[in-house]
């Protein structure tokens, strides 16, 4: 093997080297720093091969021929291996992408750049503290003139901002050297470390200015204004690299530090790591400016790291993967984003919506928002998921709160910008056309998730990247060119096909929820025939959705659980965000979605007490007093799904503004995922007290006040598709109620809501789908009258509007029914009351929705309306069968789950003999019902017909009008504010409290954000001030603690 | 309990029964409203004509296909809830189609008929009728709010849904009925009765004095004959469902005269002496006096 002194000595020599040619011979200088960065970059990726497949141990470097600490020595082990790798590789990348800025500024820009490549490696090799200094300030140098590359006029400014508070930090460096050496006698960091039980006690101040100045390097919150200034004012692919591999290199001279400092100093490093994740992303929350956003993420992200760095002590032989995730990820996605914003021609967020010609940069920029934040298949997701159990084992509940609350507004504000890129106004500058540039781009996305599979590979569970759902949706990527007809019929079978496979192994329990998931979703997708041309991105994003939904089923530990729920969460934003109006719901979704996750990674972790795999049927054996916790962060996670009040808000808009076919989709399957959670807590948890308080009684009350208010706010509503989304609030919030009931006959119940709620809501969004397809308008008092026009809408919509009311024959009675059984046997009375109050308040919106829409007076503009298309037509009429197969044999679905639930609460069964269905308290016959009411129904129909066989049709105004005459259809259709006096009544229960509190939770947030980000005046002198404060606080808290 | 064949004509004795008594009820009533405001009424014999007429009339229009059904869903709903619900306590002739279902299946069959009844009226295109639909809907949410929670309570109260058991339970003497042993249910249940039975002070619904206004606006002839049938069908099947859940039930036609006449009296006494409320007035009225009813109700069981 090379020995890895020639990644230092190779760089340097072609540093030297280029002062050598001549300055016309910019090619010529060009292919040499390449070549040489090619070289550096092949070491250490050999190194790195050959360390990690055991090949060679760890090398010690002696240079001088004399051992240290006589003289400075380097190693390279498999972490330095691979962050030499990825500085190398950055700074090779960056090369390709500078080469237009190289080519004109000369050899001597490149002898720059190779030196700070060197430079950096020499950070991570070296094991000298004073040649850590020495590479630190050849850093420094190299960095300053680096930032010159760029062509805005304030990187000037930013440059000097830079080598003030760059001279502030060394000096205190070198200081903190002198004054280490004298207490220790040595500048070796291993004898240091060996010695470090002397250093602390006397000489503690030199090792926190020693350790201080290598923090500042780190750039962390909130002494970072002039670093800020340089990400905003570089060249991007500077940016990329001080992010990438400057920020990797000063995280890897911490953590040589810190083997001195021991634990103790760990702790400082954490509180500053986790102060600046959450400092620098509430920042970035205010900011419009993509370079500058990307500057404040960097430094969040670093300061992740730092945190996990200072945490190695509980992470154990973990350290190196989570940290490994953590950095990698950050690395590559943020040198992926400064590349890419490299392309984009303006400089504000919105800006980036040109990406939107271009799907691979599109799809470039999706992969890289999903490094940084951590999803699944990513690195940090994995890192992630093994930091949060490590702190929550240890207890660190407020370092593990604001990680996640760090995490969430990071999702927020990147998820913001990537909206603003799919939904903003294209922009008039187009993205740059250089090929090289964008080829660096893809390499990142190529490294990107090559580091997922390896992730996926290196960590304890099933590499999330060879799931065959995950990756069936993966594979739609690779079929984007296809017409969207054929890859729609390929989803429908590949949802079937996974269902006939799966099939055999599904409890009955999972059978309902797979049939529904698979089966249901084939059927929505039948609604998909009906677009044309390619649907870009429509069908990745649904089969993410489906991919996630089916492992959540199957999934047997937290791991593929939290995994599958991540998958569906970000499947269904993308599909969400599709929609013409849908960028604010969308993010709301994903925030609230994503919030809810974050709460139910924190109740995994603390039930799991560290250990990553752990089973879900475990958490019944998760004891007091954590038992209630985790009980309660998991249903309030699960319960954002399922939009319980006042975790609502985002589902109106969201299902609402969803395209036609992606409505029933989010709402008649998506929503069952939370119950499906809160199913499995139950059934492992069962009831838990906080404080004496029982929680199933609290979520008996949330889901009464979900299905009141939900519903009482759908019958306010002037859009179909919102009342229609209003009233799954209140769907759900009886199956909710019906679960937190915890008795036989309330899961039953549950259940049946989540059959119906299915069957009934997906085609009730495709009738209105359809009708507002055709009259291009979701206002229902713009419609009327369509009954003749879209007679097949109109009878779904019928169907629809009667089984949900829960009114006879249909199989809405059956969920009411098993409803009084199981109140019957239920310990809580009270909520019931709002129950009661909820259920009439249906026909409120349910008669208005059909109503304004088919009855009453047709508009004179829909009088060509024609019915709605045959694809959104097909599925409904599958469904009108199936609810009338449902409501004649509720037994088909649901007998085989009552005696599974038998297993959990054998109370209260209902027997299932002949026709009749009986508890132990009343009885039901579905199909002498339907008979009897049919041959009465039928019976006074013949007799109409008999005595009124020549009833004349008559026109539309044809009617009596009190000595008036109606003047036009707008003015005689009743519809608009449809139930006045009952809002005079009771509209106040529908204020928009919640909406409110949220406005105001996300508006003190930005205005924080707004209002304290003013510290950063861009002022040098103020910065130095920043930094000196900066250490000044941190010695004062260090020694004060 | 199964199906056989006998229930048809014995359903349809006590169809033909209920029928003709409603007939007579519902004018006698009319014409006990009309004394107490000094009127002479109308003849007790006057629905027969009425129908006889408005069944006779042969012209007629029809707006639509749910316009033309719509009295069939609401004659369906009067005839369906009468049948669900054992007429006579004891009886197995007048124990009607109760084995499809119990106390729950007549409580959701209630709104079968107004459902179909809007949808028709929606149809016809007029405002009123709509204007009439939506002061309905708005008052049945809390005016049948006391008697769902009313009817919770007795099921609690007697630990069954059915009401064949419950009217069962009440019998031996007069104090074993729910309106003794259980008052506040009944009290409860009694103010809903009120909402529901389209006389004042809650029926701005219909508005039967005005000019046409409410669901039946554009229904006439035969259309108008089955809503008229259903008008009396609908009110007795209902407060047999009254009597048997909280007055006893009745073992013979007689006894059920008598009690259907004195529940059903009670709506009218009060309908002469109060005045005509708002919807949004009637909406408030049962959450503020009636609802704390119910829910005392079902606390206290």
């Amino acid at each position: 093997m090379v020995s890895p002194i020639f990644i230092i000595a190779g760089s340097l020599g072609g540093a030297f080297l280029l002062g050598l040619l001549r300055d016309p011979w910019r090619g010529a200088s060009y292919v040499i720093s390449l070549l040489v960065l090619t070289f550096t970059t092949w070491l250490a990726g050999s190194w790195l091969w050959a360390l990690s497949s055991g090949a060679v141990t760890p090398v010690e470097i002696l240079t001088a021929g004399t051992q240290p600490p006589f003289a400075v020595n380097l190693r390279l082990g498999i972490a330095e291996a691979a962050m030499v790798l990825l500085i190398n590789l950055t700074g090779l990348l960056s090369a390709l992408y500078l080469k237009d800025t190289l080519f004109k500024q000369g050899r001597r820009a490149m002898a720059v750049l190779l030196i700070f490549s060197m430079a950096l490696s020499g950070i991570v090799m070296t094991r000298d503290l004073f040649n850590l200094f020495v590479f630190f300030e050849l850093t420094v140098i190299s960095t300053g003139g680096l930032i010159l590359l760029s062509r805005d006029p304030r990187a000037l400014a930013a440059g000097f901002k830079y080598l003030v508070a760059s001279q502030v930090v060394s000096i205190l460096m070198l200081v903190g050297i002198i004054f280490a050496y004298h207490a220790t006698g040595s500048l070796n960091l291993d004898d240091m470390a060996a010695a470090s039980a002397a250093l602390l006690r006397g000489g503690a101040l030199a090792f926190f200015l020693v350790f201080i100045a290598v923090v500042a390097e780190l750039k962390v919150f909130p002494a970072n204004g002039w670093a800020l200034d340089i990400y905003e004012s570089a060249h991007p692919a500077f940016s990329a690299l001080v992010s990438a591999a400057a920020g990797s290199a000063s995280l890897v001279a911490i953590d040589k530090l810190l083997q001195i400092g021991g634990p103790a100093w760990m702790d400082v490093a954490s509180i500053i790591g986790i102060v600046s994740f959450v400092g620098a992303n509430l920042f970035a929350l205010a900011q419009r400016v993509d370079r500058r956003l990307l500057g404040y993420s960097s430094v969040a992200q670093i300061g992740l790291i730092l945190f996990v760095v200072g945490q190695q002590d509980i992470l154990g032989e973990r350290y190196l993967f989570v940290a490994g995730g953590v950095l990698l990820a950050h690395a590559v996605g943020k040198a992926g984003l400064f590349w890419l914003s490299g392309l984009v021609a303006g400089r504000d967020l919105t800006a980036w919506s040109a990406l939107r010609g271009n799907p691979l940069l599109l799809f470039a920029f999706a992969s890289f928002l999903a490094l940084l934040i951590g999803l699944p298949p990513f690195p940090g997701f994995y890192a992630k998921w093994e930091l949060v159990h490590a702190i929550a084992a240890h207890d660190h509940l407020l370092e593990l709160a604001l990680l996640l609350f760090g995490a969430l507004v990071e999702a927020g504000y990147l998820y913001r910008w990537f909206g603003y890129a799919i939904k903003r106004e294209i922009d008039h500058e187009p993205i740059a056309p250089s090929l090289y540039k964008r080829a660096v781009v893809c390499v990142a996305v190529l490294a990107g998730w090559l580091l997922a599979y390896v992730w996926g590979e290196l960590s304890p569970h099933d590499n999330l990247l060879h799931a065959v759902p995950v990756l069936f949706a993966l594979a739609f990527l690779a079929l984007e060119w296809l017409p969207a007809r054929v890859k729609n019929a390929l989803a429908i079978a590949g949802l079937l096909g996974w269902f006939a496979f799966s099939y055999p192994a599904y409890d009955p329990l999972q059978l309902i929820f797979a049939l529904i998931v698979l089966a249901g979703g084939a059927l929505i997708l039948l609604a998909s025939f009906h677009s044309d041309g390619r649907r870009l991105g429509f069908y990745p994003s649904a089969m993410l959705m489906y991919a996630g939904l089916a492992m959540l089923i199957v999934a047997e530990d937290s791991f593929n659980f939290f995994a599958a729920w991540e998958s569906l969460t970000i499947g269904s934003y993308f599909l969400i965000l599709r929609g013409r109006q849908s960028e604010p719901h969308a993010l709301s979704y994903l925030v609230f979605s994503l919030g809810g996750a974050f709460l139910i990674l924190a109740g995994f972790a603390l039930a799991a007490q560290g250990n990553v795999q752990f089973l879900l049927v475990s958490l019944a054996e998760v004891a007091e007093p954590l038992a209630p916790w985790v009980f309660a962060l998991l249903a309030v996670g699960f319960m954002t799904k399922t939009a319980a009040i006042g975790l609502h808000i985002w589902l109106p808009g969201a299902h609402a503004e969803a395209e036609t076919d992606v409505s029933p989709m989010v709402s008649g399957i998506l929503l069952k995922a939370g119950l499906f959670g809160l199913f499995m807590l139950l059934m492992t948890m069962g009831r838990q007290e906080l404080y004496g308080v029982d929680l199933a009684h609290v979520m008996m009350w949330i889901g009464a006040l979900s299905a009141l208010l939900g519903n009482l706010m759908a019958a306010f509503q002037e859009d179909a598709k919102r009342l229609l989304a209003y009233s799954s609030i209140g769907q759900m919030g009886y199956a909710l109620f019906g679960l937190a009931m915890m008795n036989h006959l309330g899961w039953l119940m549950a259940l049946m809501f989540v059959i119906n709620h299915y069957i009934y809501k997906s085609m009730l969004f495709l009738s209105v789908g359809g009708v507002a397809k055709r009259t291009g308008t979701r206002a229902m008092y713009q419609m009327g009258g369509l009954i003749t026009l879209m007679p097949l809408s109109f009878i779904a919509v019928l169907i629809g509007i009667i089984a949900m009311s829960g009114v006879p024959p249909l199989s809405g009675f059956g969920g009411r029914w098993i409803f009084y059984n199981a109140i019957m046997t239920s310990e809580y009375r009270l909520p019931m009351i709002l129950i009661f109050v909820s259920g009439p308040i249906a026909f409120l919106y349910l008669f208005r929705l059909i109503h304004s829409i088919f009855l009453g007076q047709l508009k004179d503009e829909h009088r060509r309306v024609k019915e709605a298309p045959f694809w959104l037509v097909l599925p409904q009429m599958i469904y009108v069968v199936c609810l009338l197969v449902f409501a004649l044999a509720p037994g088909l679905a649901l007998r085989r789950v009552d005696a599974y639930i038998s297993n959990f609460l054998p109370q209260g069964a209902l027997s299932w003999e002949g026709l009749t269905i009986t508890s132990e308290f009343g009885y039901w016959s579905p199909v002498s019902i339907m008979l009897i009411v049919g041959v009465i129904f039928v019976v006074i129909f013949a007799w109409l017909l008999f005595v009124n066989r020549r009833a004349q049709k008559v026109k539309q105004f044809n009617i009596v009008f009190a000595a008036e005459r109606p003047y036009r259809p707008e003015t005689t259709h009743y519809a608009w504010n449809f139930y006045a006096p009952y809002k005079k009544a009771l509209g106040f229960l529908a204020w928009p409290v919640f909406e409110r509190f949220w406005a105001a939770v996300t508006d003190l947030l930005h205005t924080l954000a707004e209002l304290l980000r003013r510290i950063y005046t861009g002022n040098g002198q103020v910065y130095a001030i920043h930094l000196l404060a900066f250490v000044v606080v941190v010695y004062l808290l260090k020694e004060g603690l | 309990m199964q199906f056989e064949w006998i229930m048809v004509p014995y359903s349809l004795l006590t169809l033909f029964i209920v029928v003709n008594y409603g007939l007579l009820l519902t004018a006698l009533m009319q014409k006990i409203g009309a004394r107490v405001g000094r009127r002479h009424g109308i003849p007790i014999w006057q629905n027969y004509v009425d129908l006889i007429k408005n069944y006779g009339i042969r012209s007629s229009i029809t707006h639509g296909v749910m316009f033309y059904l719509g009295p069939v869903f609401r004659l369906t709903g009067g005839v369906g809830l009468l049948l669900f619900v054992p007429t006579l306590y004891g009886s197995e002739m007048f124990s009607n189609l109760s084995f499809a279902g119990d106390l729950i299946l007549a409580l959701y069959f209630i709104f079968f008929g107004s459902l179909g009844m809007a949808l028709g009226a929606g149809e016809s295109g007029h405002p009123h009728s709509a204007i009439g639909v939506s002061r309905g809907l708005s008052q049945v949410t809390t005016a049948e709010l006391p008697f769902a929670l009313a009817v919770f309570a007795i099921a609690l109260q007697y630990q069954t849904l059915s009401v064949t058991e419950i009217v069962a339970a009440q019998q031996g003497s007069v104090w074993n009925w729910t309106l003794f042993t259980n008052p506040l249910a009944v009290a409860a249940a009694m103010l809903s009765f009120l909402g529901s039975m389209m006389r004042p002070p809650f029926d701005v619904v219909l508005a039967p004095q005005e000019i046409p206004i409410g669901p039946p606006t554009e229904y006439h002839s035969s259309y108008l004959a089955l809503m008229q049938t259903n008008r009396v069908i609908f009110p007795i099947a209902k407060i047999v469902v009254y009597m048997n859940l909280f007055f006893g039930g009745a073992a013979t036609w007689p006894v059920f005269f008598l009690k259907v006449f004195l529940i059903y009296f009670f709506s009218l006494f009060v309908g002469v002496v109060f005045p005509r409320f708002r919807v949004e007035q009637s909406v408030r009225w049962f959450l503020v006096w009636a609802l704390p009813l119910g829910i005392a109700a079902i606390l206290v069981v």
